[in-house]
């Protein structure tokens, strides 16, 4: 069992922007989902676990790595998928791999070329292995950064983003895998999808201006909010009133009229129907805690 | 629609601070050119302003090339500002006209890429105002401005040249729609440039060389080429000539080029071509398996990770686009550079291996930088601008692994481009039959100075990009450190090679003596430098941004934090070391060999002046006997001398000191004169004064006693002493004797240099004297302290060299392994030989009881049979024409290429190897430059030896121009055509009208000659050959051998050179007494044309020709002022029956007495051409329009 725990993180930017306030997270084995809008601090943490930036002040440890400190030692557990996965020019997928296995310590030539193997035929792209990697379409590069996040026998897995451009089929092929490997140790998921953290994750915290402002087991958050969450279809002249006047926690277009949620502990009646509660809910109910329209 | 556009661009365009930081730069550039001497562009020396309309002109056409880069950017700008904006959907979709689109964008861009080139303008009109008005310099040495200067430059050179690079760039970036493409077309033009530069490689192709350069940079060389200073400071460049010729050829390229863009210019986006995809191959589904790993962090994991970081960037750099084309234009420059050969006045180099080495480093020089410049930055952005750093970064790998292969990998491309240049190299070699090819000198001469450099400016600015981490500032910087640095510490007047990134003395590779005696202080500059190259890539690899950008300060605490304790070690052991090795430079090139930089040494010449000069002329004794005991250690690279001179007091006072100026400090030199006391002894201007406890009375003598010594120790900063060498050691005797007395060589010459410490502009020699007695006592080579004295030498060398001295050999021995030669001169002789040793090979021939030998290293055989023949014609024609030779022996001794002349002592001839031994000989039927060079150095034999001029102006006349006419005179007496000798007279037209452009002080008629080359050889020569046309060569040798006769080898008062004229005067008819004066005593210059030229068939089977021409006579002043003068000169008319001018079937001499006059002759074959003055005897400026093609006139009916 792995363990990676993260006490008080801290980071300020250069230009007063606060990315991670007083972070503190404990992680074991498992898909660990990290849920937050855009500007939540969730690619500084990342950034900060895989050992690209520092932090201010607070420690993480992976085991009994101090990862701000040794980094190196870090660095040979680690398997990285950045939310901005690019690929040098001219040089093939096979070459870019077996180039990324030899800087993850896979000094075996046999090992290395039966492990890229194996890999690209996981991500399917072992037909395209011989060729250039730059001409390859979003999704396929995506791939080839989830092959590579794949290499050595990393204890933890962090991917930022890594959705992001793929077709539905190839989106469940990558969780499928994802899952596969984190069986047994630490697979991070940064995303803004609520959709991927409810169907892959055990544990999930959410992140919104650099704090964590819930962690827990997502279905848990769910039943909380049960009986609480109301809708209704509004028009567009009402918004503004409803928006005063109730917890709104969302809102959004259903056949062009407005739908909101509100939050609220008894039935607001006034054509309010009682719904039952999901994950975009608890993220949104934790995020908007100032009850603001969007 | 045209309008809009184009005012639109502009509008924009003048809103963009580009265009004023451009023109600021221009400004700038020039500014400092005109006020400051540091910095050279062109370059005023002398009588020419600094503002002269010449000066302006180089100027401008030199910037225009720099030039290149901002109409790239602006026609760049032009063409691709909507598609980089995206905006060219929209912008083509509306109903815009393509004329006024294309050309509107055009126009624009090419009045906004002039505007900055305008700042050359301002920065000479800034510069010339406030120069003397800070006193930065002096007023005089700026004359008046002429509008028409500024019109011109536009309209010849600044707006032809940016509007023919504007329809290259604008054309391919319409085309490709690439910046870096616009850029590549930049890069064809300067490509395009040097090419064409590379065909001159004679006068012949001088002309070819000025039409094909896109610049007109050579056009207006070759225009300008014969202005003296006075046209420089006049005359503009018109719209004539070769120049508008070369102008209207480049713009109408341009504006084919410009149109055929134009049509094929088009709105719609091409439909992009798409490549069929091709099927995938389907394989067998083949079942993976997760393999069991086993990751390891070793030593050899780190050595792996190495080896794949350096393919991966070494293959991203050789398989890149802009490698690609750097790889092929380098190529393209080696190859037109090899393609001319190595070209020595009209004859050809074997293409020896040092020479193939010079040529690969400059073809080399400028894509080596360009390459490690660009690559670097390339390499270290390359994870950031793939975006896959953060993937990269987050692997267990250390820094300076990475950037150690990127260091690699960029010397490695370097590597890969030197090696395919030693490979064409060789090729060449082989190609033109030359076997012996030194892969040894190749390989180690890169290791030497390539390598070196490349490993040193790859560390360098792998540094420069990591620490400025912004990829374009990076650029900015590393070539800023490339050009400024340099200049600073130029301009600080520091020369120290420590400071000189990559810096050492040079190395030049020599048949004769190898890498030469600077070899073991390049090896130290090497490790020196290797060492920094380290440190800087350790630095780099502490502070290279990994993961998240940060600042260099949070870099600097990262690094602080991070780096692991065998890094520090690693930075602080190489740190060490670079210490140590910088410690043992410093202690050999500053403190064992200390020396002083050019402005101490000025001081130093300028301090002597003001404290000694007043000795100049106070009596010395004179020197009457000397005897050398020589011993040379030329692989410990020592010297030592003991000599014994006798001095006589020949004046009519008693003297009561001696004055000795010594040979500088590298030297110990102890002087023993009996019965004196040592009174001044100024080591820092190696003055001494030893006063005389019994003073010399007239007529008595003394002996006096001088050991010097030189031992070399350590290594040096600059170029080591090559007189002393492991083979090839060539010392003169002022070289190793203290001279008699002060030495008024030793001041400042330039007037300019001199105002700057205070002094006087001083005469280049005393005026010409008639009758002269008292300033006749000196002759220009000795300097007064001696006259013809009695040599005689002992001199030993190492068991496996032999030593040479003046005269013949009297005795020769071994002694403890050494070689002992005891050599005496036969007659006395002037105070002026060398001594010499080497490894020799010997070939003699013996010719009338004298031996004539060559002395010559083992792998330059070739031409010494030649060299034996061309020794042997010159001392029959000398002995036949001018009186015997007073020497038993007549050297050629060859010595190593770091000088390239012959000299001539008495009955020995130093040759260097670069001339002569070299040049391939072996299909040369006729006379050639070898056998001249010889000729001229044998006459010497007689003039200068036997007879030497007074130190003052017109000496050099009978010694280099007397010289040069007899060697004139042994090639045409194996000449078989008059024309023959047209083809060699031609280089010493070109040298004196060449010459007198470059005059920095004032120009003299040839007999009153002040030591200048461009008039005693050029001119000289000339004159005297044409003299020997008009009056007959007899009469010529004539005059020259009662000359002789009347001096050879008296006593003072030397003769001057009125002394020859009036042995010349009565061999000369009434008829042609004016060319004495014209030629000899004025400077003179003709400009003849032959306007038509025509011939008929007569009946009688014969041919008519008519000739008209066009005749005038110049006077010329010191400046090059001319005034016409009245003609009634004899000039010659002559017709050939071939278009080579080969064959001349008629010549005739006719007095012309008016400008224009007509001629017709009858003559008995066809002519093909006619001329005036067919064989090039008169100077004239314009030559080419002495000779017009023929044309028939048809018979009237």
């Amino acid at each position: 069992m792995h363990k990676l725990i993260i006490n008080s993180l801290t980071k300020t930017y250069s230009n007063g922007v606060k990315a991670l306030d007083n972070v503190s997270l404990e992680i074991e084995n498992g898909m660990f989902g990290l849920l937050g809008p855009n500007g939540a601090g969730k690619s500084s943490l990342m950034r900060t676990l895989a050992t690209l930036q520092e932090a201010d002040s607070g420690t993480a440890t992976l085991n009994d790595i101090d990862i701000l400190n040794q980094p190196k030692e870090l660095r040979k557990n680690l398997g990285y998928l950045p939310q901005e996965f690019g690929v040098y020019p001219r040089i093939t997928a096979e070459q870019l791999l077996n180039h990324m296995a030899v800087l993850k310590g896979i000094t075996n030539s046999r090992e290395r070329k039966e492990l890229v193997k194996y890999l690209l035929d996981k991500v399917n792209l072992y037909d395209k292995r011989n060729k250039n990697v730059k001409g390859f379409s979003g999704g396929m590069k995506q791939r080839v950064g989830i092959a590579q996040a794949l290499i050595g026998n990393p204890n933890l897995i962090i991917v930022d983003e890594p959705t992001a451009g793929l077709d539905p089929g190839e989106r469940n092929r990558f969780y499928n895998l994802l899952s596969e490997v984190g069986k047994d140790v630490i697979v991070i998921l940064s995303t803004h999808i609520v959709d991927d953290i409810r169907e892959l994750c055990t544990k999930m915290a959410i992140m919104n201006e650099g704090q964590i402002v819930f962690q827990g087991n997502p279905q848990n958050a769910i039943d909380e909010l049960n009986g609480k969450v109301y809708q209704r279809i509004v028009t567009r002249e009402e918004l503004d009133d409803f928006a005063t006047n109730y917890a709104i926690i969302s809102n959004k277009m259903v056949g062009g009229q407005p739908l909101i949620h509100v939050f609220s502990d008894t039935n607001p009646e006034n054509g309010f129907e009682l719904v039952k509660p999901n994950l975009e809910d608890v993220f949104f109910s934790k995020i908007n805690t100032s009850n603001a329209l969007v | 629609m045209f309008k809009n556009f184009f005012l639109s661009e502009l509008k924009y365009s003048l809103k963009q601070p580009m265009v004023y930081i451009f023109l600021g730069l221009m400004t700038l550039f020039t500014f400092g050119a005109t006020v400051s001497d540091n910095i050279q562009i062109g370059g005023s020396i002398g009588n020419v302003y600094k503002n002269a309309p010449y000066i302006i002109t180089i100027y401008t056409t030199i910037m225009t090339l720099f030039g290149l880069l901002i109409a790239a950017a602006f026609y760049n700008n032009a063409a691709l500002r909507d598609y980089n904006n995206n905006f060219n959907e929209i912008l083509f979709s509306t109903p815009l006209s393509k004329p006024g689109y294309f050309f509107g964008r055009f126009f624009a861009a090419l009045v906004l890429s002039t505007i900055p080139m305008l700042g050359v303008f301002l920065g000479v009109i800034i510069g010339s105002t406030l120069a003397p008005i800070f006193g930065w310099v002096g007023a005089d040495r700026f004359g008046s401005f002429y509008l028409e200067t500024f019109v011109n430059n536009y309209f010849l050179f600044i707006l032809p040249n940016m509007f023919f690079a504007g329809t290259i760039i604008f054309a391919m970036a319409n085309k490709w729609k690439s910046t870096v493409i616009s850029f590549v077309g930049t890069l064809i033009i300067i490509i395009g440039y040097i090419i064409s530069g590379n065909l001159i490689s004679d006068i012949d192709s001088e002309t070819i060389a000025a039409l094909t350069d896109t610049f007109g940079i050579r056009a207006y060389t070759l225009y300008a080429k014969y202005y003296t200073p006075i046209e420089k400071n006049t005359l503009t460049p018109g719209f004539s000539g070769l120049l508008i010729l070369n102008r209207i050829v480049w713009i109408a390229t341009g504006a084919v080029i410009l149109l055929s863009s134009y049509f094929s210019f088009s709105f719609q986006e091409k439909n992009k071509k798409i490549k069929a995809v091709k099927e995938d191959k389907k394989e067998l589904k083949q079942l993976f398996t997760r393999p069991e790993l086993s990751p390891k962090y070793t030593r050899k994991t780190e050595w792996k990770q190495f080896k794949s970081f350096f393919l991966i960037n070494f293959l991203s750099i050789v398989k890149s686009v802009t490698f690609k084309l750097l790889f092929l234009f380098s190529a393209i420059i080696l190859i037109s550079n090899l393609v001319g050969g190595f070209e020595y006045f009209g004859l050809q180099s074997y293409p020896l291996t040092y020479k193939l080495i010079d040529t690969i480093s400059n073809a080399a020089g400028i894509f080596v930088i360009i390459i490690l410049v660009f690559f670097s930055g390339e390499l270290i952005w390359r994870d950031r601008e793939s975006k896959i750093n953060e993937v990269i970064d987050a692997t267990p790998h250390t820094s300076l692994i990475s950037l150690s292969a990127k260091a690699l990998s960029l010397v490695s491309i370097t590597v890969v481009l030197h090696a395919f240049f030693i490979f064409c190299g060789v090729i060449y070699q082989l190609a033109n039959g030359f076997t012996r090819i030194e892969l040894d000198v190749y390989f180690i001469d890169f290791m030497l100075t390539s390598f070196l450099t490349y490993i040193v400016w790859s560390g360098v600015m792998i540094m420069i990009q990591v620490i400025i981490n912004n990829k374009y500032i990076g650029y900015f910087v590393s070539i800023m450190v490339i050009f400024v640095w340099g200049l600073m510490l130029s301009i600080f007047d520091v020369e120290s090679n420590m400071l000189f990134i990559g810096g050492g003395p040079s190395l030049m590779y020599s048949d004769m003596n190898a890498f030469g005696p600077s070899l073991k202080a390049g090896l130290w500059f090497n490790a020196y430098w290797v060492l920094g190259s380290f440190i800087c890539l350790l630095i780099a690899g502490a502070l290279w941004n990994r993961g998240a950008v940060s600042s260099l300060k949070e870099r600097i605490s990262t690094a602080k934090k991070q780096i692991p304790k065998s890094y520090r070690l690693i930075i602080i052991g190489t740190i060490s070391c670079w210490i140590a090795v910088a410690g043992f430079v410093f202690y050999n090139t500053q403190v064992l060999n200390s020396y002083k930089t050019s402005e101490e040494n000025e001081q130093v010449s300028a301090d002597y002046e003001k404290k000694y000069k007043k000795h100049e002329n106070s009596a010395n004794p004179k020197i009457t006997d000397l005897k050398y005991f020589i011993d040379l250690f030329p692989y410990e690279r020592n010297v030592t001398v003991k000599a014994t001179m006798t001095l006589v007091n020949e004046s009519e006072t008693t003297i009561d000191s001696i004055h000795y100026t010594t040979i500088g400090s590298n030297w110990e030199t102890e002087i023993k004169i009996p019965n004196a006391v040592l009174v001044l002894n100024d080591t820092d201007l190696d003055y001494r004064i030893y006063k005389l406890t019994k003073p010399l009375k007239p007529a008595e003598k003394i002996e006096v006693e001088i050991n010097t010594q030189y031992n070399s120790e350590g290594f040096q900063n600059g170029m080591e002493n090559t007189g002393i060498i492991n083979n090839g050691s060539f010392l003169n005797n002022f070289e190793i004797l203290p001279a008699l007395g002060y030495q008024s060589r030793k001041e400042l010459n330039d007037k300019n240099t001199r105002k700057k410490y205070d002094l006087k502009p001083k005469d280049r020699m005393p005026k010409l004297e008639t009758d002269c007695s008292e300033n006749c006592m000196k002759n220009y080579l000795t300097n007064g302290a001696s006259d013809f004295i009695n040599v005689e030498t002992t001199i030993s060398t190492a068991g496996d060299q032999i030593a040479i001295a003046p005269g013949s050999l009297l005795k020769k021995w071994d002694e403890n392994g050494r070689n002992y030669y005891h050599y005496k001169v036969d007659h006395p002789s002037q105070n002026f030989y060398s001594f010499m040793s080497a490894k020799y090979e010997v070939k003699s021939r013996k010719w009338q009881g004298i031996d004539i030998e060559v002395y010559y290293d083992a792998k330059h055989p070739q031409n010494v049979e030649m060299m034996l023949d061309a020794v042997e014609r010159s001392l029959a024609y000398y002995t036949k024409n001018f009186g015997p030779y007073m020497h038993k022996q007549c050297r050629i001794i060859e010595f190593p290429r770091y000088a390239t002349f012959a000299q001539a002592f008495p009955g020995t001839m130093p040759y260097s190897e670069a001339i002569g031994f070299v040049i391939n000989l072996e299909d040369e039927e006729e006379n050639n430059v070898v056998d001249a060079v010889i000729a001229h150095e044998v006459a010497h034999q007689w003039w200068a030896h036997q007879v030497v001029g007074a130190e003052m102006q017109g000496a050099t006349m009978f010694s280099e121009s007397f010289s040069e006419y007899s060697s004139l005179m042994t090639m045409k007496s194996i000449s078989k055509t008059p024309m023959k000798m047209r083809e060699f007279v031609k280089y010493n037209h070109d040298r004196y009208l060449r010459g007198r452009g470059s005059e920095i002080d004032k120009e003299l008629p040839l007999y009153k000659v002040e030591n200048q080359s461009y008039i005693h050889y050029g001119k000289g020569s000339v004159v005297l050959y044409a003299l020997q046309d008009y009056i007959g060569e007899e009469k010529v040798n004539t005059a020259m051998k009662s000359f002789l006769e009347a001096y050879k080898y008296q006593k003072p008062p030397y003769p001057t050179s009125l002394d020859f004229m009036k042995q010349l005067e009565p061999q000369v008819p009434d008829s042609l007494k004016y060319v004495i004066n014209d030629w000899f005593k004025e400077i003179t210059l003709y400009d003849n044309k032959m306007k038509k030229a025509s011939y008929k068939k007569l009946e009688n089977g014969n041919y008519q020709v008519i000739m008209e021409i066009e005749s005038k006579k110049l006077l010329a002043d010191s400046l090059g002022n001319e005034t016409p003068m009245k003609l009634n000169d004899w000039i010659d008319l002559g017709a050939f029956s071939d278009s080579d001018e080969e064959h001349l079937i008629f010549e005739k001499r006719v007095k012309i007495d008016k400008s224009e006059m007509k001629f017709t002759f009858e003559i008995n074959e066809v002519p093909a051409k006619l001329a005036i003055d067919p064989r090039h005897l008169l100077i004239d400026r314009i030559y080419g329009d002495n000779i017009k093609t023929a044309k028939e006139l048809l018979p009237e009916n």
